[in-house]
């Protein structure tokens, strides 16, 4: 009875094909398909073309697993065995299909799965190269256009003090702007290079904010003043008057979203607030707030506009790179703190953060502004004049010089143009400070400074000396210092860099 | 004179043996993926010269990383073999060599030809870095997608059974 059932069951998906040396059928049992006797298998489907060539092995017994036969009548997934019988073949045919095709369904999820894991792997390794490329250029070229920049402003400068027809000043104006501009860019491009490498870290220093919100009140409401806006800003009196905090990165944060307010704003109100969330033993949680009554930024934007160079409206005519708000989200976070934004198309945005600050206690900022106090005092004590005496001979160089320092009102200028009597004057002349062309004909700046250094009087040998010099190479710099130099400003230098240096080191 | 060749195809899953078979036999293509599992075997009669056919069998192996784990039975009597690699996933060809030899030591002395597949999704000189950076040669960079050099590997290794034989 047994035998009976194993047969009913085991040989329902098998089928059983005597095959003579040739391939040809002399007997089947059609259990899956039907094969007439005397035809050949080789025409059924091209698997069995393969077996002629295994008819002639030594080998008795032949395994195949999961070969795919599709018949004109049915398609099966069998395993398929094939035997020698003396010389004829027996081939046992067994369909699986059913168990291979659940097979067919984990490997196919598997392997979709793998195959897009390692896709997505290799997608981001591209991505961050392209990022380490993209901040590498951005980095150095940044750095790169910053000396071109620097000259120009300092030629513009130069040109400034000129004399010039109305028309002439009206342009320079605009080329001092639109450099200046482009110089705000380039040092936005550079944060966000440095953020990005981690080059960059936040100052803790006392400050006061009070001033540094008066500043910003100043510069802004000139600024939409300009472009027919309203200003509005606001100080909580509970705030403590200084901080300790980065000041430079705060003023880029504000700044930057004070600018975008305005770029994005045709009509209406800007407003600036620093408000208290909280206050501790020391420290102190401010709110900083922009608001602008512009064109708004539409919810599916809002992420996006802190990416870099994204733009609102590609259109805008409005100046920036873009860099922005994305400075300002990474400054912040560097910050430990978080852009927040709540914005209405049309209706207009407002960008807010929080951050916490330590404060001094009373006695100690009274200190601080014992100190500026002290500074000013410095200040004061300039406006006696200076006797300077200027060894260069370069005309033209000459002339600005005198320009730059004339203005100031506290100095007396002295001119020498040859190495020979630069000591005679130096003798002569009890001077406070010395500016001398590094790159002179004759005797050179560094060798004069060497003899004035040698003096065996100390009124004379003690004398600041100033280097003024084209050559910005590290190494003609230390040449500069080690001859005894206070200080060496590269050309083209702005007024304000130089008259500081000069402030600097008089004795 | 009519003969007949088996061929298998065999590589990593994934790299397009199914797709090249598929333009090679059909001329079409298809962007979905569907596993192969076990062996689909189809056949192609092609010219190699002026009154000089042969018929390919193709073996279409399912794909595995494991190249030792494929069924010795399914190379059993082949003529030829087409080793593939996808251009554009490192996994399938980080250890061709060795891939290689674990083949040639299953079947020696059958001619094999090497095949990186996609190359339309790599650009050349990408692609030639990428084969340089590698190590590697193939004996043919094909696209199943848009047919660049499918006929002419099978051709090549057709006329080469052929000369063979
Ligand atoms: N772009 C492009 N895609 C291809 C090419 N060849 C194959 N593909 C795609 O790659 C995937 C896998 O192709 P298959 O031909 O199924 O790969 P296989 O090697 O047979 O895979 P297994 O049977 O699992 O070993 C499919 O989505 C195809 O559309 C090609 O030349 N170019
Ligand atoms: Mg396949």
């Amino acid at each position: 009875m047994l035998k009976l059932y194993q047969e009913e069951f085991a040989n329902k998906n098998m089928q059983f094909i005597l095959l003579d040396s040739e391939g040809v059928v002399i007997e089947s049992d059609q259990k899956l398909f039907d094969i007439p006797v005397d035809s050949s298998i080789l025409k059924l489907h091209p698997f069995f073309e393969s077996l002629p060539a295994l008819f002639d092995s030594a080998e008795e017994v032949f395994d195949f697993f999961c070969i795919h036969l599709a018949l004109k009548e049915n398609t099966f997934t069998t395993d398929i065995k094939l035997l020698k019988k003396r010389d004829e073949f027996l081939l046992i045919i067994t369909d699986l299909t059913e168990h291979y095709d659940s097979y067919q369904s984990v490997t196919q999820s598997r392997n979709e799965s793998v195959i897009k894991t390692e896709l997505t792997v290799l997608k981001n390794l591209e991505l961050q190269e392209r990022e380490r490329f993209k901040n590498r250029f951005i980095q150095n070229f940044s750095h790169e256009l910053r000396n071109p920049l620097t000259s120009i402003m300092a030629i513009i400068d130069i040109l400034g003090d000129t004399k010039m027809t109305t028309e002439q000043t009206k342009m320079l104006d605009f080329l001092k702007e639109s450099n200046s501009n482009l110089r705000l860019m380039l040092e936005d491009t550079l944060s966000i290079g440095m953020i990005d490498a981690g080059k960059l870290e936040i100052q803790h220093k006392l400050f006061n904010l009070r001033k540094f919100f008066e500043l910003m009140q100043f510069t802004y409401s000139a600024k939409t003043k300009k472009k027919g806006l309203k200003f509005v800003s606001f100080w909580d009196d509970r705030i403590p008057e200084f901080i300790e905090g980065d000041r430079l990165r705060l003023f880029q944060i504000v700044a930057n979203l004070l600018d975008n307010a305005i770029k994005y704003s045709e009509n209406g109100t800007v407003s600036f607030k620093i408000g208290l969330n909280q206050k501790r033993a020391n420290t102190a949680n401010l709110r900083f707030e922009v608001i602008d009554t512009g064109i708004g930024i539409p919810e599916e934007s809002q992420e996006a506009i802190f990416e870099s160079f994204h733009r609102e409206q590609p259109t805008q005519k409005g100046k920036g790179t873009g860099l922005g708000l994305t400075i300002v989200k990474r400054l912040l976070k560097l910050m430990n703190s978080k852009i927040q934004l709540n914005s209405e198309q049309n209706k207009g945005s407002v960008f807010y953060f929080d951050m916490s600050f330590k404060y001094p206690l009373p006695s100690e900022s009274k200190w601080s502004e014992h100190g500026n106090k002290k500074r000013a005092n410095i200040g004061r004590k300039a406006r006696k004049k200076y006797k300077v005496l200027l060894v260069e001979d370069d005309e033209y160089v000459q002339l600005t010089l005198f320009k730059i320092l004339l203005n100031t009102d506290s100095f007396q200028i002295d001119l020498a143009y040859d190495g020979a009597l630069v000591l005679q004057e130096v003798v002569n002349g009890d001077y406070d400070i010395i500016l001398m062309d590094v790159d002179l004909p004759n005797l050179t700046g560094i060798q004069i400074t060497q003899l004035i250094r040698d003096f065996p009087f100390k009124n004379i040998k003690n004398i600041p000396i100033i280097g003024i010099t084209a050559n910005a190479y590290q190494e003609n710099l230390d040449k500069c210092m080690a001859a005894g130099m206070n200080d060496v400003v590269i050309k083209p230098y702005e007024k304000e860099k130089l008259l500081n240096t000069i402030l600097k080191n008089l004795r | 004179m009519h003969s007949s060749k088996k061929i298998v195809v065999l590589g990593h899953f994934g790299v397009g043996k199914t797709s090249l078979i598929r333009r090679f036999v059909t001329d079409t293509f298809s962007d979905n993926y569907k596993v192969t599992i076990g062996v689909h075997i189809t056949k192609k009669l092609v010219e190699i010269a002026v009154d000089r056919e042969v018929s390919l069998i193709l073996w279409d192996l399912e794909g595995t990383d494991e190249i030792e784990s494929i069924r010795d039975s399914y190379l059993l009597g082949t003529h030829g073999l087409v080793f593939v690699f996808d251009v554009s996933r490192p996994s399938t060809f980080e250890h061709l060599g060795n891939d290689l030899k674990i083949v040639r030591n299953k079947v020696p002395e059958t001619p094999l030809m090497v095949v990186g597949n996609k190359s339309d999704l790599v650009d050349k000189a990408e692609l030639k870095t990428v084969l340089d950076e590698n190590e590697l040669s193939a004996d043919f960079l094909t696209s199943a997608k848009t047919g660049e050099f499918v006929n002419e590997l099978f051709l090549k290794l057709a006329t080469l059974l052929v000369g063979d034989a």
